[in-house]
């Protein structure tokens, strides 16, 4: 009964689908802040999602109806079930050792759904936004994993619950590993398909890339999925970087964890208002000669600290 | 390499304007462009031919949703020279002033598109605002914010009072200060600088062979301003430096733009301080003597040419307008070859296209 509650209710589907929508709102309001715009009030993302669920859903003729059909319910199980070993202010729905590597199979997915997506469309947008997500998803996912790497290699564990353990008792990883931080910000920004690297689906080029012949049930599904991945993205960086809550012994652990993951919603957010998008070149260039050496560097950095 | 076929316009995200593109893709690089236009023709310069000189000020206006009130100056003057009168100086005035308004107000939109299509969201709301500052005195001006209706044949009919006079100098400084800021943004902000240096490159040589005009020719080096070339009242008096950059990338339009956009501020200012009074209009005779008359302004997209011809009755023989998108349009081709795919939006909004404009 109580594994049902961890699983259904919190920290896993009900509380997710919630935070989800909640998140997607905070980052839609804080960009329309910097725009100098009021933004949506609080329940737009839960209308937006009715209303997707409501209308009309047209497969475009020449895409292949089932995998269309199967592909967002792939990427959102695989997201939630990602969200079951991902703890929440300390609170554990499942963890074994090795669950780290585990999310982060769960979480690439999604990716991996999205460029399918794009080639079992007929239309152009959708099968060059496809390829893009796929070039996209090898220059990000990269540095990604090497800087997520570093937290466990200093905890010694692959468990996540174990690394936010192991800060509580000596220091954040983003203050031993800022450099790690940073590139981890930085590649989940490209796994999310966030400004300034939504290349995948730049609307002046590819209109909205493989979702472009999406509607209706299925882009309410892919929706989710994605404010779903924003937020088990951030939960796992504030896991694995700012883990335990040491210095706030007195107060609960819960809004603790809240503040932290608004905290970095909150980078993400001035990262879309602030940057240009890149040229997909521009981004491989960036992930393949910058960004991972340097997180060769934090790994060899980390060894020689943990070592 | 996968060769692809990708169509952007006449309905595109990237396009507000119906223009359709096909754009040839080896990969992400462009190999080929074609282009087609037309979707908004409307047969204008026909329409002219049927309607009196007075009723054509008002089709005229109509050409552009932009920069209206310079189409309908434009027009106006080469009637009032086939009538060989001068319009009063406060006139004059007061029609230079809607112009430089309109450049302030057709750059301005114009940094948004581009900032908007390289995914920079927060820089279109940002000159998207301080446009609504053109707008309004614009519309304290004429009563219109896009459509004046100011042109008569001879002057114009609005004046502006003193109040609004110093109203208008207050708003001018507000607007200065975020030009000001904007054109800060621009030189130094990295990620805009990456997606627009190097994008969209016209050499002088081609600038010349396809008679480019306007800011897109400034910015590969050609100096040519209608405002200094063939000065005018009031721009005789007012003393003015003309931007100009060699680079001819988009990144090198957008600086001449933006320099623009505080020179016309200033302009503005200039034109308000320096207004003498007088009569706002003559009188013109409805019916024009025959013979033809060609008439040349700088509008916010470069010179724009207007030609009537009078067979001595109330309607035009013929009435011929060039705009200056139509040779932009032209070297777009010659911009896309080699490009990437995400460079296309940046080309495409780099030349501040008018379909409207270019269709008539």
């Amino acid at each position: 009964m109580n594994a049902l509650i961890k699983m259904l209710i919190f920290p896993g589907f009900g509380f997710l689908f919630i935070a989800a929508l909640a998140f997607d709102w905070i980052d839609r309001r804080m960009i329309a802040r910097f725009h100098g715009r009021v933004g949506p009030p609080w329940y737009q993302p839960l209308a937006d999602f009715i209303k997707l669920l409501a209308k009309e859903d047209v497969v475009a003729e020449g895409t292949h109806g089932l995998a269309a059909a199967a592909l967002p319910i792939v990427s959102l199980t695989a997201v939630m079930t990602a969200s079951l070993y991902i703890p929440v202010g300390g609170i554990v729905g499942a963890s074994f050792e090795g669950d780290l590597i585990v999310v982060l199979f769960l979480l690439a997915l999604p990716a991996l759904a999205y460029f399918l997506a794009g080639w079992i469309s007929a239309g152009v947008y959708s099968v060059l936004g496809g390829h893009r997500s796929l070039l996209q998803y090898f220059s990000c996912e990269v540095p990604f994993l090497m800087a997520v790497t570093c937290p466990a290699i200093l905890a010694g564990s692959w468990s996540i619950n174990e690394i936010s353990n192991f800060q509580a008792q000596t220091a954040w990883s983003a203050l031993t590993q800022p450099l790690g931080f940073i590139l981890a910000l930085i590649g989940l920004i490209g796994k999310l398909k966030r400004d300034p690297l939504d290349i995948p689906k730049a609307k002046s080029e590819v209109v909205a890339g493989p979702l472009t012949d999406f509607s209706g049930r299925k882009l309410a599904l892919w929706h989710l999925t994605m404010n779903m991945q924003t937020v088990l993205g951030i939960f796992l960086l504030v896991n694995l970087f700012f883990g335990g809550s040491r210095f706030f012994n007195r107060v609960p652990a819960l809004p603790v964890f809240g503040l932290k993951s608004v905290a970095i919603l909150l980078m993400l957010s001035t990262a879309s208002a602030l940057y240009a998008r890149l040229r997909i070149d521009q981004l491989m260039d960036l992930g393949w000669r910058i960004l991972a050496p340097l997180a060769l560097i934090q790994i060899l950095a980390t060894l020689w600290i943990g070592g | 390499m996968t060769k692809t076929v990708i169509p952007i316009g006449p309905q595109h995200p990237l396009l507000k304007e119906p223009l359709a593109f096909q754009i040839m893709l080896e990969g992400e690089r462009v190999t080929d462009s074609t282009m087609r236009m037309g979707y908004v023709h409307r047969g204008i310069e026909r329409l002219c031919q049927e309607r009196t000189f007075i009723q054509n000020i008002h089709l005229v206006e109509r050409v552009c949703g932009i920069c209206s009130h310079v189409h309908a100056m434009t027009y106006c003057r080469a009637v009032e020279l086939l009538l060989g009168i001068n319009v009063p100086p406060r006139a004059a005035y007061l029609r230079a002033l809607l112009c430089e308004l309109e450049r302030i107000h057709s750059h301005l939109l114009w940094l948004g598109v581009l900032a908007r299509n390289v995914g920079l969201d927060t820089i279109f709301m940002y000159a998207w605002r301080d446009r609504e500052v053109a707008l309004d005195i614009m519309e304290a001006l004429s009563g219109g914010r896009v459509s004046h209706a100011v042109n008569i044949i001879g002057g114009v009919r609005s004046d502006v009072t003193p109040e609004q006079r110093e109203e208008i100098l207050e708003q001018l400084t507000t607007l200065d200060r975020q030009v000001n800021w904007l054109l800060g943004v621009v030189e130094h902000e990295r990620s805009l600088q990456t997606r627009t240096k190097g994008v969209g490159l016209l050499s002088l040589q081609q600038v010349r062979r396809y008679c480019v005009v306007g800011p897109v020719a400034r910015a590969s080096g050609l100096d040519a301003d209608m405002r200094r070339d063939e000065p005018r009242t009031p721009y005789d008096r007012l003393s003015f430096n003309v931007p100009m950059h060699t680079a001819g990338d988009v990144w090198a339009r957008t600086l001449v733009r933006m320099q623009e956009t505080l020179i016309s501020v200033e302009l503005c200012r200039d034109i308000l301080k320096e207004m003498p009074e007088g009569p706002l209009a003559v009188r013109a005779p409805r019916r024009v003597p025959p013979g033809e008359a060609i008439s040349r302004s700088e509008a916010p997209r470069g010179e724009l040419f207007y030609y009537v011809r009078s067979d001595g009755s109330d309607t035009p023989a013929r009435v011929k307008i060039r705009t200056p998108t139509l040779p932009s349009l032209l070297t777009l081709p010659q911009q896309l070859k080699g490009v990437t795919m995400a460079d296309v939006s940046v080309v495409l909004s780099g030349v501040d296209l008018c379909i409207a404009c270019a269709d008539r």
